[in-house]
């Protein structure tokens, strides 16, 4: 079911909570409005632990809210079954992880031209284009495992930007990284989404990684969850 | 090869196997060790059993002292164990001229060379036999069938090349059917003529004429007018006749008739070895099946992280069930694959050896519709195998295994 809404992402009253270990609930996410427009870019600060992961777990249909309403694209996210959130995240979202989470026994250009089929759009010439946009033309055959830290990143993006998504989702995208490959890997992904015209949702704990954004917000004033602990 | 997702499926399937080498090689090999053995149960004596039957030489029975029938055709016609007695010549003479007999043969054995047994008989056995339809026995080269007054023999193909025997070799016989070198006899044959190969235990006989069996130095005169068989071709329903005669009425002979059902009670006798070889087999499938199960289990317990990250490039729970499964079908088709060539070197061993004992030539190869049965049996126990493993994958909570709970 799609609904018509001005932005491209709308978040509404959202609430998720987990078991903690005392048998009670937590209540981790509790963001009353959220909102993102076609092909804007956002980095939003939060400490570490604060739930920014949690937030996009549910805007992907990772992970089901308890309450509230996600609507991406048109689309009420909660209320799409398991193979239409599916299709969703091969179709609509690219994301970007922190330990890059790139599949060790492919290579690179394997990696990205398997995000590509569950979109059904697998092509060879665009995957080695994108790798040899990251910079990573001369490595298109090697294996995560013999990548450098910095380049597997670059590989994470090239993935993540493969079906040309509406949203990229980035979780920390520079954790791993050191100041002057993270200060590269963010221009690149910037720049990426400029040119396939994706929205982008960025969160770090890190003040730096921000500051390098225009349109940036503060998790905790967006989340008004009160059982949230944030991890020094 | 990503297009389709059939092939991105086997392309996963596969990779994560390759990752895991070494347990996915031993459930491999545990499925080809146990369906070799179970083909090796199966078709080894079904194959055994077919090239006996074959190799019975042309004749529908034998007349022999009265006993077994099976130590009969084993003696007569394999030249395996010992010759249960012998009959008289008048004997021989009496069933040769029944109205019901094609062709009698007298045989008389006793004597080997170097293991190798000389069987006399008549030079028409060479001339007039068909040991098969339409093939009577051929002669190499120069060679000539030896005659019925001479001390001279006609080698069988497969003992002439053992024993290195040409057209002209003279040879002392030994006495006995085991070889024992304090027993040589004092005649001296030449050999006149190799046979062209039969597959048939023929090839492993020398051949001699009868007269000199029966009249090798040593021998008991007695029995230089008896024969130890006589080999039959009978005439339509003349075996019945016969058997009335000899076997439920006489007390003097055997009829040992028909070959065929004689040997398929003999191998029917060696069922309950078959039994437990197929109860071997049966609990090596299910220890293969388990250690599928226990690989693919590992694997999934593994990968958990990297199906939930399929999961969130956008992979359908489906698809990832269909890796798992995928999984254990290429697991079980290389293990039956496997099983073929584990059975081909058994079955080859196999036929070597019965080849080498008994010169009847079997072939482990020969198609058989069983085949198609044993692969989907097999694909069957590794889909099994695999069921769990693949629900287990199906269950999977994506954000379990992604999300940190924070």
């Amino acid at each position: 079911m799609k609904s018509t809404n001005m932005s491209f992402l709308e978040v509404k009253c959202l609430r998720k909570r987990f078991p903690s270990p005392d048998g009670g609930d937590t209540l981790v996410v509790d963001v009353e409005s959220f909102s993102l427009k076609s092909g804007a870019h956002c980095a939003m600060k939060g400490e570490s632990g604060s739930g920014k992961t949690t937030f996009l777990h549910l805007v992907a249909g990772i992970l089901a809210p308890d309450e509230g309403e996600i609507i991406l694209d048109g689309f009420e996210v909660s209320q799409l079954s398991e193979s239409s959130r599916d299709r969703l995240r091969a179709h609509t979202i690219g994301y970007v992880f922190q330990s890059f989470n790139l599949l060790q026994g492919f290579t690179c250009q394997e990696n990205v031209l398997l995000a590509m089929s569950f979109s059904g759009q697998a092509d060879r010439m665009r995957a080695k284009k994108l790798l040899e946009r990251v910079g990573l033309s001369q490595r298109m055959d090697y294996y995560p495992r013999q990548l450098s830290v910095g380049q597997q990143q670059r590989v994470a993006l090239a993935r993540a930007l493969a079906n040309r998504p509406k949203l990229v989702l980035a979780d920390e995208p520079t954790g791993s990284l050191d100041p002057k490959n993270a200060r590269k890997a963010l221009q690149l992904l910037e720049e990426l989404c400029l040119e396939n015209n994706s929205a982008l949702l960025l969160v770090s704990h890190e003040e730096k990684v921000i500051e390098s954004f225009e349109n940036q917000c503060k998790w905790e004033a967006i989340n008004q969850a009160p059982g949230f602990t944030a991890e020094e | 090869m990503f297009q389709s997702p059939l092939t991105v499926i086997t392309l996963l399937a596969w990779r994560g196997l390759k990752q895991h080498a070494f347990s996915s090689f031993v459930a491999a090999f545990t499925i080809s060790m146990a369906g070799g053995l179970f083909l090796s149960t199966w078709k080894i004596k079904e194959e055994a059993q077919k090239a006996f039957v074959n190799s019975s030489g042309g004749f529908d029975g034998v007349l022999g002292a009265r006993g077994s029938k099976l130590q009969l055709i084993l003696n007569a016609l394999f030249h395996l164990e010992a010759s249960p007695g012998n009959l008289s010549w008048e004997q021989y003479e009496l069933i040769r001229d029944n109205k019901g007999v094609k062709e009698a043969y007298p045989i008389a054995v006793g004597d080997n060379y170097h293991g190798y047994r000389l069987v006399g008989t008549l030079p028409e056995l060479f001339h007039k036999h068909e040991w098969k339809k339409d093939r009577k026995y051929q002669v190499q080269g120069n060679g000539r069938i030896f005659s019925e007054n001479a001390k001279e023999a006609l080698v069988g193909n497969f003992a002439a090349r053992k024993l290195n025997f040409s057209i002209g070799s003279k040879f002392h016989p030994y006495h006995g059917l085991d070889f024992d070198e304090n027993k040589r006899h004092a005649d001296t044959y030449v050999v006149v003529g190799i046979l062209e190969p039969t597959g048939t235990p023929a090839d492993k006989v020398i051949w001699v004429p009868i007269k000199g069996i029966q009249q090798m130095e040593g021998h008991d005169p007695a029995a230089a007018q008896s024969v130890s068989a006589v080999l039959l071709a009978l005439r339509g329903a003349a075996g019945f006749q016969l058997d009335m005669k000899y076997n439920k009425q006489g007390n003097q002979a055997t009829l040992a008739w028909p070959v065929a059902a004689t040997l398929a009670s003999f191998f029917d006798r060696l069922s309950w070895f078959e039994d437990v070889l197929s109860l071997v087999a049966l609990f090596v499938a299910l220890v293969g099946a388990l250690i599928i199960f226990a690989t693919l289990r590992t694997v999934m317990n593994e990968k958990k992280r990297e199906y939930a990250i399929l999961r969130c490039l956008g992979a359908s729970r489906l698809v990832v069930t269909c890796v798992v499964l995928a999984q254990s079908l290429l697991l079980s088709l290389t293990g039956a694959l496997g099983a073929f060539l584990a059975y081909g070197g058994i079955g080859f061993t196999a036929a070597y050896l019965v080849r080498e004992q008994t010169g009847v030539v079997m072939d482990p190869l020969s198609l058989d519709l069983g085949y198609l049965v044993f692969f989907p049996i097999v694909l069957a126990l590794g889909f099994v195998s695999g069921l769990i493993p693949a629900m287990q994958a199906y269950r999977s909570s994506l954000s379990d295994n992604l999300s940190p709970r924070s």
